[in-house]
């Protein structure tokens, strides 16, 4: 039983075609980071995965559930599948306690007690339980991601969607974030994970595609090889082009 | 001088005040019900139902780019006319002011929901919220704080803009006062501060009193 699917997906934009002929396979508990030039289609193939983004063709099974099927409850998918956006998207009008409530109690029907402890608990986790009561216009970008993964969490979801989440981050406090993401892979969570955070994908990922063009070129189960040596020519490029490579 | 006292004898200052009462009872009703319906239309605006959303579009669209007084005129000589429906002159004012103000509430309404970043809603997806719950406890809560003030100001507009029913013979405000000045010229001037006075009086308090309920829903 895989986590996620994708059989010859294909996805357009009215006339252009931002997923070509996608196959891929993510196992329960696998770090996928997927890195790539701009437009290649990486937050285009991680919204499939939610059903942010609809495909256009092909299969795309999530937790064994058919997405393309209309019978698939969407918001159980969602319900099982978290995401961390680049900008955090934390919900302006909610305090940082709030903001990891609400998910827990309106959808998964939790009292607002245990919801509480529950949100305390994953504050503490990311260092934050000092902020609970700010709103987050308040926190820094950094602080703003790490409520954002325990929002995430809160919902006990199968799998975490990342797309590119310390891309709006000074550098100083990227490692802060970073850091959680490690402690939740340690923990076993499916985690997919666009990133040009090169230390993440070969310290805590076991899995990387290098996507380009609206294609997987290179998918490669063993991150550090592929650095060291990239087949794929585009790959080759695009990390030549990438200066840090440590 | 002498002709602002005698202008303001009680006979006719309990006249004005009469057609205060007129303006902020049919303003009042005109509020509520614009608001109403124009908090409707607007959330129909947003979600782009098909066909729908578009013909209401259209009629916001006319609707706000003809002259009020038009529409007045509409309500009190058009409908006895064409359908045959004759409204007395508070009815016709409140339904004319109601028509207006709630295209024009809905145009804000909307712009306000839109205002309002697509990832708020991406985020309250993702989390597992339903379309609806997402709108109810986090776009529409945000939304309506960024509403407030144009909203009011658009009541305030309401409230000044009854004035234009007085063509029909409203007995409001601006109605009375232009009755006691029609029959001494010498009490125009007083007239004119008078009614300033009140309207600002009218509109200042309802700015507050939306404010604060704002600030209570809030
Ligand atoms: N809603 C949309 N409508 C039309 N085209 C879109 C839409 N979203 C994405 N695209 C196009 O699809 C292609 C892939 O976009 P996508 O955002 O998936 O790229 P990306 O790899 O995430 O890039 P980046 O690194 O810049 O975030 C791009 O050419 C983009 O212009
Ligand atoms: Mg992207």
């Amino acid at each position: 039983m895989s986590m996620i699917e994708f059989h010859d997906v294909n996805k357009y934009y009215g006339k252009f075609k931002a997923l070509k002929n996608i196959n891929l396979t993510i196992e329960r508990g696998e770090v996928v980071t997927i890195i790539g030039p701009s437009g290649s289609g990486k937050s285009t193939l991680l919204r499939t995965i939610n059903g942010l983004e609809l495909i256009s063709s092909g299969q795309l099974l999530v937790d064994n559930h058919d997405l393309a099927d209309p019978k698939t409850d969407m918001n159980r998918i969602r319900k099982n599948v978290g995401m961390v956006f680049q900008h955090f998207n934390l919900y302006a009008n909610k305090t940082i306690l709030q903001n990891i409530t609400l998910g827990p109690e309106k959808v998964l029907k939790m009292s607002h007690v245990k919801a509480a402890e529950d949100a305390e608990r994953l504050l503490s986790l990311v260092g934050l339980l000092d902020q609970a009561q700010k709103l987050p216009s308040m926190l820094s970008g950094g602080q703003k991601q790490r409520i954002a993964i325990a929002r995430a969490l809160a919902m006990h979801p199968k799998a975490i969607l990342f797309d590119e989440p310390t891309s709006a981050l000074d550098p100083e406090v990227i490692g802060d974030v970073l850091e959680v993401m490690k402690k939740v892979a340690d923990q076993g969570m499916t985690m997919i994970v666009v990133t040009h955070e090169m230390g993440f994908a070969k310290e805590v990922g076991n899995r990387l595609v290098f996507m380009a063009d609206g294609e997987i070129r290179e998918d490669s189960n063993d991150p550090r090889a592929f650095f060291e040596a990239p087949k794929d020519p585009r790959a080759q490029e695009f990390l030549g082009k990438i200066i840090h490579v440590d | 001088m002498q002709n602002f006292i005698d202008a303001y004898s009680w006979i006719n200052l309990r006249f004005l005040l009469e057609g205060m009462w007129v303006t902020i009872y049919v303003s009042a009703i005109s509020v509520v019900l614009s608001f109403i319906i124009g908090a409707v239309l607007g959330l129909i605006r947003y979600m782009k139902i098909k066909y729908l959303s578009a013909v209401i579009g259209l009629i916001i669209d006319i609707i706000r780019n003809l002259p009020l007084l038009l529409i007045i005129f509409f309500m009190y000589f058009g409908l006895p006319s064409t359908f045959g429906i004759r409204l007395n002159t508070v009815t016709a004012a409140i339904v004319a002011l109601t028509v207006f103000e709630s295209a024009m509430l809905a145009e804000i309404i909307r712009g306000g929901i839109q205002s309002i970043s697509g990832g708020q809603m991406e985020a309250a997806r993702s989390n597992g919220l339903t379309y609806l719950q997402a709108m109810w406890y986090i776009i529409l809560p945000q939304a309506f704080r960024n509403m407030v003030p144009p909203i009011v100001s658009q009541f305030v507009s309401l409230v000044k803009d009854s004035s234009l029913a007085t063509i029909i013979l409203l007995p409001e405000l601006m109605y009375h006062s232009q009755i006691i000045y029609g029959q001494n010229t010498n009490y125009m001037i007083p007239m004119f501060v008078a009614m300033a006075f009140l309207y600002f009086v009218v509109c200042f308090l309802l700015s507050q009193l939306s404010k604060a309920l704002a600030r209570r829903l809030n």
